[in-house]
């Protein structure tokens, strides 16, 4: 009897023990990622928070290299069947494969969509759906140095008068020594978009039908970037480095890279300064750079989505996503974020966060459009060509608008 | 004689003017082309703000060794390292296997449609790697090699252009020697193995080396065909230092330095062959 007894309570044991194994499976997911060396402890952190909150669940950190790499891998795996569970996409990256996402919005509660930044909802939502959230994001400002710049710009025309005021030829050999400002036309288009928005225009019309780069807002915004060229550096590399040479005052760049530009005020000797961008005919917007997080929906299990679905909602969470921001340079995606008091202190603790949040909060993203990386890269050139004086702004801008037509009929 | 005395002194100094030129130019481009890696060198003991100084500093102030173990600790350098030393090794001992085979029958044997079958191989060097890379991701994956060292090795073992600049140097080699062996009663692969390749030493040399280095420096094809560290090899970790708003230049350099340090003691051991095999076959 005794030993009846014994049998039975040991089947139960192992029974309960198996429900326990089974019933709570463990769940492995892969994030591909292209967050390089400073970051990825950062980004680990994060994981390990989740993780210890959901022990049955596994993350695969995959770095894919920079950027470009990532798309070309994740073009590569859907053609072939085998994305990963969660990447990091760009916009215009998302357009393309939107069927074989997974469609994070519908699992989240209104709250939880209601908190994303405005600027970021629409860079997020496809077909009236959000399918992916935000993740990095940072914002265009201004930098430039105090010592040379006691009061930044504030306007397009005291933008202009204080590079002309700056700009020196020290030994008037016709060289300039010291540039008011800079802008790198084919690597960072994006000093012109925001040009762009500011004067009200856009790279194509509302319904993409149309180029409408070279009407009255385009030429507006690419006048006055071609008023600037007298006393701008037009370079490819860098602007950190000519920052640091001291060769250079002031210039538009992403709030990523501020630990970088401070770094070159350190080297160069002065105090660096961080404004928002000057306000334009039209607005002071300013573009919101950095990707999104999105999940796939081919060959993933359910319950791989689900811990995928998950995660994302997880680092949107008000502490994650401000974690993510002090660490890692970035602004926080979510409104409630700038609120916390663990931000609030963050931004009394280093006063370039107030104009960086602030211009977050009025900041507007990529368009949508498959081509947007084509389209990106010709207005890079027209850019270019106008800031050299290869090209005037009107005959830059109908050319660009040419080329777009072109990629809207493909 | 002593007008004979002058005419000597003439040559002598005219000898010495020209070497002195000769050595001045060598000196300088030397100097030209060491710099760079001086300067990957000194950058990478450098602190930050003294790589970003300027004018530029040559020589840093203080020796930042700590750049190299905070390099190492960035990535799992340890596997990087074993990776590309497995993966170069075994495919240059495979691509000089297909190419002395392949670059011999196209050199001196006869067959149907031989220059046809030449001429479309050496077509295939005119299609872009970028272009590929996407259906060469489905077929491995199909393969199920994804991941695996077969991915990162199968596909290159054969090379074209290794074909090419050993068939070059093999058809130098007189016909009259293969009729003679053959006389002899020299089996093709005998003729092959005893002759030819001794014969062409430098030639393989150069595409061993530039396989070797090839393999080394290979970076998207591993990016794309893997997905865990353990695959990876040392130019994925050297990305990791460069991000689209800046770069950690002093650690980039550090993990620079080591990815470096293999291949100038492989060229060190083999610059004979490979300036001779280079020489040779005609290729700069």
């Amino acid at each position: 009897m005794k030993s009846w007894k014994f049998l039975t309570f040991g089947l139960i044991v192992v029974f309960l023990f198996g429900l326990f194994v089974f019933a709570d499976d463990a769940v492995t997911i892969t994030f591909w990622h292209a967050m390089s060396s400073g970051h990825q402890p950062h980004l680990q952190k994060l994981v390990d928070g989740f993780l210890a909150e959901n022990p049955n669940i596994a993350i695969e950190l995959v770095y894919q290299g920079g950027y470009g790499d990532l798309q070309q891998k994740i073009n590569a795996a859907v053609v072939a069947g085998n994305p990963p569970t969660l990447a990091q996409v760009y916009e215009n990256w998302t357009t393309p494969i939107l069927e074989v996402l997974y469609p994070i919005g519908p699992q989240m509660t209104d709250a939880e969509k209601a908190d994303i930044i405005d600027g970021l909802v629409g860079s997020n939502t496809y077909n009236g759906i959000l399918y992916t959230v935000p993740f990095n994001k940072s914002i265009m400002v201004l930098y430039y140095r105090t010592d040379l710049v006691p009061n930044p710009p504030t306007t397009w025309a005291e933008y202009l008068q204080m590079a002309k005021d700056v700009t020196l030829d020290e030994d008037g050999d016709g060289t300039i020594d010291r540039f008011g400002t800079a802008f790198r036309p084919s690597a960072n288009p994006e000093q012109f978009l925001n040009f762009l928005e500011e004067a009200g225009g856009s790279i194509l019309n509302d319904d993409w039908t149309e180029a409408a780069i070279n009407n009255a807002a385009g030429l507006a915004a690419m006048e006055f970037a071609v008023s600037l060229a007298p006393y701008s550096l037009i370079t490819s590399g860098y602007l950190s480095d000519p920052f640091a040479a001291g060769q250079l005052c002031m210039f538009i760049d992403t709030s990523a890279g501020y630990y970088y530009n401070n770094q070159s005020a350190g080297t160069g000797g002065f105090e660096m300064g961080v404004a928002r961008v000057p306000v334009g005919p039209v607005n002071q917007k300013s573009m919101i750079q950095g990707t999104n997080v999105a999940v796939f929906d081919m060959n993933q299990t359910q319950a791989q989505k689900d811990a995928a679905v998950k995660f994302a909602r997880f680092l949107l969470r008000p502490e994650n996503t401000v974690y993510w921001a002090e660490m890692g340079g970035y602004q926080p995606v979510t409104k409630s974020a700038y609120e916390t008091e663990e931000w609030e202190n963050f931004v009394a603790a280093h006063s370039y966060q107030v104009p960086m949040s602030a211009q977050m909060l009025d900041g507007f993203s990529q368009i949508l459009h498959p081509n947007y990386g084509d389209m990106r890269e010709v207005v890079g050139t027209a850019f270019e060509e106008a800031m050299v004086g290869e090209a005037t702004p009107i005959d830059a801008l109908d050319d660009a608008a040419a080329q777009i037509q072109d990629l809207l009929a493909e | 004689m002593a007008s004979r005395q002058i005419a000597l002194d003439k040559n002598n100094l005219r000898g010495f003017s020209y070497r002195f030129t000769l050595y001045t130019l060598l000196f300088v481009g030397c100097a030209i082309m060491l710099l760079p890696f001086f300067w990957m060198v000194t950058t990478s003991l450098k602190t930050s703000n003294e790589v970003m100084s300027f004018p530029p500093k040559w020589i840093p102030s203080n020796l930042q060794w700590i750049n190299y173990i905070k390099a190492w600790r960035a990535a799992p350098f340890g596997y990087y390292f074993f990776n590309s030393f497995f993966i170069a090794i075994t495919t240059t001992i495979g691509e000089l296997i297909t190419s002395v085979l392949a670059a011999y029958a196209f050199a001196k044997m006869r067959f149907f449609g031989k220059n046809v079958l030449f001429a479309i191989m050496l077509g295939t060097l005119m299609i872009p790697g970028e272009m590929l890379l996407v259906p060469n991701y489905v077929t491995i994956t199909h393969l199920h090699w994804y991941n695996h060292y077969q991915a990162l090795i199968i596909p290159w073992l054969a090379s074209v252009f290794g074909i090419f600049l050993l068939r070059q140097f093999f058809r130098s080699i007189p016909d009259e020697l293969l009729d003679a062996a053959r006389i002899d009663g020299c089996s093709r692969f005998r003729f092959l193995w005893r002759i030819v390749v001794p014969l062409s030493k430098p030639a393989i040399m150069t595409v061993a080396l530039l396989k070797f280095i090839g393999s080394w420096n290979a970076f998207l094809w591993v990016l794309i065909m893997t997905s865990s560290d353990k695959m990876r090899t040392v130019p994925v970790g050297l990305a990791l230092f460069s991000s689209d708003v800046g770069t950690i230049y002093e650690q980039l350099m550090a993990a620079a330095v080591m990815a470096i340090i293999p291949i100038l003691i492989l060229f060190f051991f083999t610059q004979k062959q490979f300036i001779q095999g280079i020489a040779r076959t005609g290729i700069k």
